[in-house]
């Protein structure tokens, strides 16, 4: 019962938190439309896809995806702000502790990513040809794409120190996952090493899993991209879980490389 | 019937950072109810100790109790025992006063019903039902004290560990808080703090006084404040050296503090004969007479190059 209500408290507060970081959130959202009707606007005219799709058609189920991707880890790995503003200490000395904190973040990133790729989703009938079950699958598989991005997140945040590597992480991380995801152009057409590498992208699958919702030809089983899925979204969390270290807030460490070094809390007294 | 544990029982507990020792060893016992203000300079291990008891830092040797609780091993059954103020406040500021109340009452345990009761109970007995709705960000450092204190006391708590939770404030908001904390320890609950402003532990039952990691003092602050002299004696100028010998060859002298601008003397025995020797010394630039303070028995135990001679 004290876990559950840590795990509600802190899903509460997130969510508290990005409805009113309104521009982040809008922020969020503009950018798989900007993709939509600009890039895929442009890429209609030359792009020749198999199946007789438009690019906006083919691109549509990666940018639901896209947008559950970003909303799900950015709102995990805020946690990182957390650590740094001294927000996530409260919730450490919680009697629910580590378990909850993980639990609640992770929780709290797969409804905001659901929210996120819930919006785009919903424009659907504008862009592709989908019944009202195709829909409900969806829904399904963008539920499992939020819940392994928001995994994902609090598995980058298990370690990152501080806030300034935020941008770092979305350059180094973020971008790579969705490019090498087939998301924006099939994965068929990539060199062998970046099609070894999407094959190990948890993304891939997630997008793979939506075209299948989406009546789109997938290039893995329902049950494949699922299970997939489903193993990276319980591998993340068990890392997470190993990776996260309490202490760190309290106890700085060197600046980088193998000379680690402790040293007290800056504000020790 | 078996007496209760104490609030707190640490032996030897300690804590490094690499090859930092930030805590030597601690050796504490802190009946239930008890009030007792942790001294010392930036760097003497304060706040180490608090976290470890607090079982938000391991130790590196050594143990403690807390109500009977082992702090590595029981961690969920101290925390629930525990309020926490940490020394930067801990207010989310994109959330109001009262979900920011919420949000805490829902990590201590408490949901529904019974949550709202707490957070309303706080807002009141904080004076903060006027600024339960205004975004925490809008508020002032002394009022997001105020949320801080609130929140770590809505589940009642049995002990309090407060890390400078006075600093920086302005006087009427350190009242305020001091005068909130007064009604936690008449209410019963057991109270560690640390502060710079050494006024603040003088009402305390206990001083602990840590320097460089060690405790260097450890009593009631009437006994630290006569181990160093009934009464000090301040004297400047040129001559200054020469009275404190004077003094000394007197046997009027407990303790003996060379300060910046001259000596801080700590006196003991008959005070005519002290005044008599002092109105007759040349050289004195300033000399006065008072009684003894915390903050003399704070420099004499816990500044480097200082004279300390009980």
């Amino acid at each position: 019962m004290g876990a559950l209500s840590a795990v509600h408290g802190i899903v509460a507060r997130d969510l508290a938190r990005t409805t009113r970081q309104t521009s982040r959130l809008l922020g969020g959202l503009a950018r798989p439309f900007l993709w939509l009707l600009l890039v895929g606007t442009g890429y209609n005219a030359i792009a020749r896809l198999e199946g007789g799709l438009s690019y906006q058609e083919f691109v549509f189920p990666g940018m639901v995806v896209m947008a559950a991707l970003f909303g799900g880890m950015l709102t995990a790995i805020s946690t990182v702000y957390d650590r740094e503003f001294g927000m996530l200490r409260l919730m450490l000395a919680s009697p629910a502790g580590v378990p909850a904190v993980l639990t609640g973040r992770a929780l709290a990133a797969t409804l905001v990513g659901l929210f996120q790729g819930g919006v785009v989703l919903a424009f659907a009938p504008l862009v592709l040809r989908v019944t009202a079950l195709q829909m409900v699958q969806a829904i399904g598989a963008l539920a499992l794409a939020a819940a392994a991005s928001g995994l994902l997140g609090l598995l980058v945040a298990a370690r990152l120190r501080s806030v300034e590597n935020f941008a770092g992480v979305i350059n180094v991380v973020l971008f790579p996952l969705l490019f090498l995801s087939g998301a924006l152009y099939p994965t068929a057409g990539m060199p062998p090493v970046f099609r070894a590498i999407a094959r190990l992208n948890p993304v891939t699958y997630a997008v793979d899993l939506m075209r299948h919702a989406l009546g789109q030809q997938g290039e893995f089983g329902t049950w494949e991209d699922a299970g997939a899925l489903l193993a990276a979204s319980g591998i993340a969390f068990l890392a997470a879980a190993l990776l996260f270290d309490p202490e760190q807030r309290f106890v700085g460490r060197g600046p980088t490389g193998s000379a680690i070094e402790e040293r007290p809390p800056a504000s020790a007294g | 019937m078996s007496e209760p544990p104490p609030a707190i029982a640490a032996e030897g507990l300690g804590r490094d950072y690499g090859g930092v020792r930030a805590l030597d060893a601690l050796n504490l016992v802190l009946p239930a109810g008890a009030v007792v203000g942790l001294l010392g300079p930036n760097g003497a291990g304060k706040t180490t100790a608090m976290l470890l008891l607090a079982t938000l830092l391991s130790p590196t040797r050594g143990a403690a109790r807390i109500f009977g609780h082992d702090v590595t091993r029981e961690r969920a059954a101290v925390r629930r025992r525990l309020g926490l103020v940490f020394q930067e406040t801990t207010v989310d500021g994109l959330l109001t006063v009262e979900e920011n109340l919420l949000f805490a009452a829902r990590l201590a345990g408490m949901d529904g019903r019974l949550a709202r009761a707490a957070v309303g109970d706080a807002i009141e007995r904080l004076g903060l039902a006027e600024r339960a709705r205004h975004a925490a960000r809008q508020l002032s450092g002394g009022w997001r004290r105020l949320v801080d204190i609130a929140r770590a006391t809505l589940h009642q708590p049995d002990l309090l560990i407060l890390d400078e939770p006075t600093v920086g404030l302005d006087p009427e908001h350190r009242e305020r808080i001091w005068s909130i904390l007064s009604q936690a320890r008449q209410a019963g609950t057991t109270i560690l703090f640390s502060t710079h402003y050494l006024t603040e532990a003088e009402p305390a039952d206990r001083v602990i006084l840590l320097a460089r990691g060690k405790v260097v003092g450890d009593d009631p602050p009437e006994l630290l404040r006569s181990a160093f002299g009934e009464e000090v004696a301040e004297i400047e100028g040129p001559g200054a050296q020469r009275l404190v010998r004077a003094l000394r060859g007197l046997g009027a002298v407990k303790t003996i503090l060379q300060t910046e601008r001259g000596f801080r003397v700590g006196l003991t025995g008959e005070r005519e004969p002290i005044v008599e020797l002092a109105g007759a010394a040349t050289g004195v630039n300033r000399l006065s007479l008072r009684p003894a303070t915390l903050e003399d028995a704070y420099f004499a135990r816990t500044q480097d190059g200082i004279q300390w001679a009980p």
